[in-house]
């Protein structure tokens, strides 16, 4: 099986805290995995530290490699890699100065992936469609996002991303701050993006049932250091680690 | 009986409530002045004043526009690239020292910028000119402009400008497309303040236009006349005449302000000098 | 990241100006200063005397110290008559007043700071000072005549205490401003437990005024910077006449007004207009020292 990312012993400080601890982590292409651990564990930071966002913060330090298909992205320039690699944050965060369609239509747009506004067009709704969307907002697309419900808001964060065409996808705590049937069609929307399209997808999660939900393969993470990887349901079932099993009796977390 | 405690506080709200109406009665009364001698100017002595060359306002009128577009123009993109490198480079140590500089002229007496002008280009060109008064006008306002689109700048939720990073935008593009978009409300009201700031300006003036009021400037490097200037010369002179002219022109400066600051008040929540 | 470099240096030029303009402003102002401070040197800040001749500098009398005192005391009577205002205002804005008056008086306060200085000059001049003489200044004038401030007979309504209330008119907006910033920045936790050791209003107010003192300091100096530097207004209603006195119903001069009124004499008169620009850097001493102090004492009173 090939590889669609690489982590090779990264430790991450800020502000000279130590928040990634010798993080070595192989993710299969076309595979779903869910980085799972209680908060302040470092979850979003190893997120952060695949498509190099974490740099914003000022006073980061990164250290050892992370591949992506083969290239090392910390030689090269962050807005190619997070072109491929997008991510999508907690909190539903659409452009309020830009209408529905221009939030989709921006990525492809400043990376030039179109020709013709007519193919613009099309990959607009391919997008809408792949989040689940396009039913809901088809005959407001000029209206701004502000008049769409926080759930629906996520969904178009999530078409914002995927007009990109990005090889590997990348959730934070997606569905941490919307209602129950949102959240499902989110799921939904991830399964059969992994299944038709064959994106790579990393979300992070501190819901275990969620976890075996969707992912094919679990990291537990825990103080910055991953205790726990394997397939999902092996994982969940007969955790190997005792901080595992305490985190998903709940006692942990 | 009420207590000496509770008679401290009752006399204590009393106080505050009259100095507050006290600190606020002079706005209306200025205001109900200009109004009340402004229209009985312009009933005595017509409309026709507006245009008018001689004996009338319209010089100071034309001077006043002109200027406050080439001030506007001016110091406008200055403060506005200035503030955006401000807000985006925080830990630079050139933005530290811009801001610095730029609170500080906030705080100098602007007739010190009207003298600074005089030096630097009344004095090498050998004459007044519209241009110099821009000039000393841009740099008063240039501080007021830069500290709104600082300020707007930093308003931005932090969110938005992950979500830009995120599908891969560089920092221009975040900065501009995103940023920018976002606080475009408070810079546009940040722009027209200042525009208004340059409008009502009276002491930046007194030594760079040259009060040329007998004609209309044929250019912007040629003397013109400015209405904060007019009153403030008019108001010395002993004839009801120029009186008059002085409160017809301010009733014109302060209906332009009021319809500035209602326009403002639209776009943002709070106004600020 | 060669981009973000690109970013930084197309708009760094832009921030180089700003910086620029401050420090031209600095050199031009001390350069042209320069010389008079060499010809007259202390005797330019300890007389009083403005005689100048078009024979040479050794005939001419410059001196800043009537307009240096004008400019100081019309300064500070306006700070001492703003500041309780400020006090008030920002109590009843913040705690007392329902949310539609407070909205109101917001309103009211910004409208009075963006107002064009030489309506509040022409106003002065034709509305305010004849007011306060008749009505004001000879009641005072009667009655407590024996106190030095008001000893002398007000003959018009053009004096340092006229200039001195105008400006405490002016500078309120921006004193209100700073102290109402200074006064939000009081944490909720603060006013909770000034309430509940049964504080009643007036105590209340007392506890917060104490706890943001530095920044009601700010409000004063800041008040105190844009007074000494207001100069149309002033110059129309202050008297112009270079005095030295005791009694507020003298007029005055200050500096602003100074430099206002004899700027377009200066070319004419051999060193006058390098004494004027000393008077201008005074002025800018003072404009940077209070707004220097003014943020080391508002940084101070940031509660969180």
């Amino acid at each position: 099986m090939d590889h669609a990312i690489i982590v090779e012993k990264l430790n991450v400080w800020i502000r000279g805290n130590h928040v990634l601890k010798d993080i070595d982590l192989k993710v299969p292409q076309g595979s779903v995995t869910a980085i799972m651990g209680p908060s302040g564990s470092g979850k979003s930071t190893l997120l952060r530290s695949i498509n190099r966002l974490v740099e914003l913060v000022p006073g980061t330090r990164v250290k050892g490699k992370v591949m992506v298909f083969g290239r090392d992205i910390y030689s090269e320039d962050p807005y190619r890699v997070r072109k491929d690699v997008t991510m999508v944050s907690q909190t539903p965060n659409p452009f309020p100065h830009m209408s529905i369609y221009d939030n989709v239509a921006i990525g492809p747009k400043i990376h030039k992936l179109v020709k013709s506004k007519k193919e613009l067009d099309k990959l607009v709704r391919w997008a809408l469609e792949k989040a689940m969307l396009w039913d809901e907002v088809k005959d407001r697309l000029h209206e701004p996002p502000t008049v769409l419900s926080g759930g629906q808001q996520q969904r178009l964060c999530l078409a914002r991303a995927l007009a990109l065409k990005p090889k590997i996808l990348m959730l934070d705590e997606p569905t941490a701050n919307i209602d129950p049937v949102n959240s499902k069609k989110i799921e939904e929307a991830i399964k059969a993006l992994v299944r038709d399209e064959g994106i790579t997808v990393i979300f992070v999660t501190h819901t275990p049932a969620q976890a075996v939900r969707v992912s094919d393969f679990i990291a537990f993470i825990y103080n910055g250091r991953i205790v726990e990887y394997g397939p999902s349901r092996e994982l969940a079932l007969n955790p190997t680690h005792e901080l595992t099993e305490k985190f998903l009796r709940g006692e942990i977390g | 009986m009420m207590d000496s405690r509770t008679i401290k506080e009752k006399a204590f709200l009393i106080t505050i409530f009259i100095l507050t109406l006290l600190g606020v009665t002079p706005v209306f009364y200025v205001l109900a002045s200009v109004f009340y001698k402004g229209i009985e100017a312009f009933a005595r002595r017509g409309l026709g004043i507006l245009i008018k060359i001689n004996g009338g306002i319209l010089p100071a009128l034309v001077g006043s526009f002109v200027l406050s577009i080439l001030s506007t123009i001016i110091g406008v993109v200055l403060a506005f690239v200035a503030g955006l490198f401000v807000a985006e480079f925080p830990n630079s140590w050139v933005s530290k020292a811009t801001r610095v500089a730029s609170r500080s002229l906030l705080e100098v007496p602007t007739v010190l910028l009207g003298m600074l002008v005089y030096i630097i280009l009344v004095v090498p060109t050998g004459h007044f000119s519209l241009l110099a008064g821009a000039l000393a006008l841009a740099l008063v306002m240039l501080p007021y402009v830069m500290v709104h689109v600082e300020q707007a700048l930093e308003s931005v939720p932090q969110l938005y400008k992950e979500a830009g990073y995120s599908i891969g935008m560089s920092r221009a593009q975040v900065l501009f497309g995103v940023s920018v978009g976002i606080a475009k409300r408070g810079i546009a009201s940040g722009v027209l303040m200042g525009f208004a700031k340059a409008m009502g300006e009276t002491a930046p003036l007194l030594f760079t236009i040259g009060a040329a009021r007998s004609s209309l400037p044929c250019s912007i490097l040629s003397p013109g006349d400015a209405v904060p200037l007019m009153i403030f010369q008019y108001a010395q002179m002993p004839q009801e005449y120029y009186h008059d002219l002085a409160w017809a022109g301010s009733l014109v400066l302060v209906i332009a302000f009021l319809v500035v600051f209602f326009v403002v008040r639209r776009l943002v929540k709070e106004v600020r000098y | 990241m060669k981009g973000d470099k690109l970013l930084y240096y197309s708009l760094l030029p832009f921030a180089a100006v700003v910086i620029a303009a401050f420090i031209l402003l600095f050199a031009v102002i001390s350069y042209t200063s320069a010389p008079a401070i060499k010809e007259y040197g202390w005797r330019l800040f300890t007389s009083s005397a403005w005689s100048p001749s078009e024979t040479g500098p050794k005939s001419s009398k410059y001196g800043l110290l009537a307009p240096l005192y004008g400019t100081l005391v019309s300064s500070i009577i306006a700070v001492i008559l703003a500041l309780p205002v400020t006090i008030s205002t920002v109590l009843v804005i913040e705690e007392y007043a329902p949310p539609q008056t407070r909205d109101l008086i917001g309103s009211l306060i910004e409208i009075m700071a963006g107002l064009p200085t030489i309506v509040y000059g022409l106003w002065g001049l034709e509305v305010l000072a004849p007011i306060l003489k008749v009505h004001v200044y000879s009641p005072l004038h009667q009655l407590l005549g024996f106190i030095p401030l008001f000893s002398c007979r007000p003959f018009s309504g053009y004096n340092i205490l006229t200039a001195g209330i105008l400006l405490a008119i002016m500078v309120l907006p921006y004193m209100v401003a700073v102290a109402r910033d200074a006064y939000r920045s009081i944490p909720m936790t603060y006013k909770e437990a000034a309430l509940a050791i049964g504080a009643n209003r007036y105590e209340y107010a007392k506890i917060m005024m104490g706890m943001i003192k530095p920044g009601l300091i700010a409000s004063a100096l800041l008040g105190f910077g844009r007074a000494a530097g207001e100069t149309v207004a002033v110059a129309l209603v202050i008297g112009n006449v270079p005095l030295i006195s005791s009694c507020l119903f003298k007029p005055g001069y200050t500096i602003s007004s100074l430099i206002a009124n004899q700027f377009s004499m200066a070319p004419l008169y051999p060193y006058m207009m390098n004494v004027l620009f000393t008077g201008g850097l005074i002025l800018l001493i003072i404009g940077v020292a209070a707004n220097s102090v003014a943020v080391i004492m508002i940084s101070r009173s940031r509660l969180r």
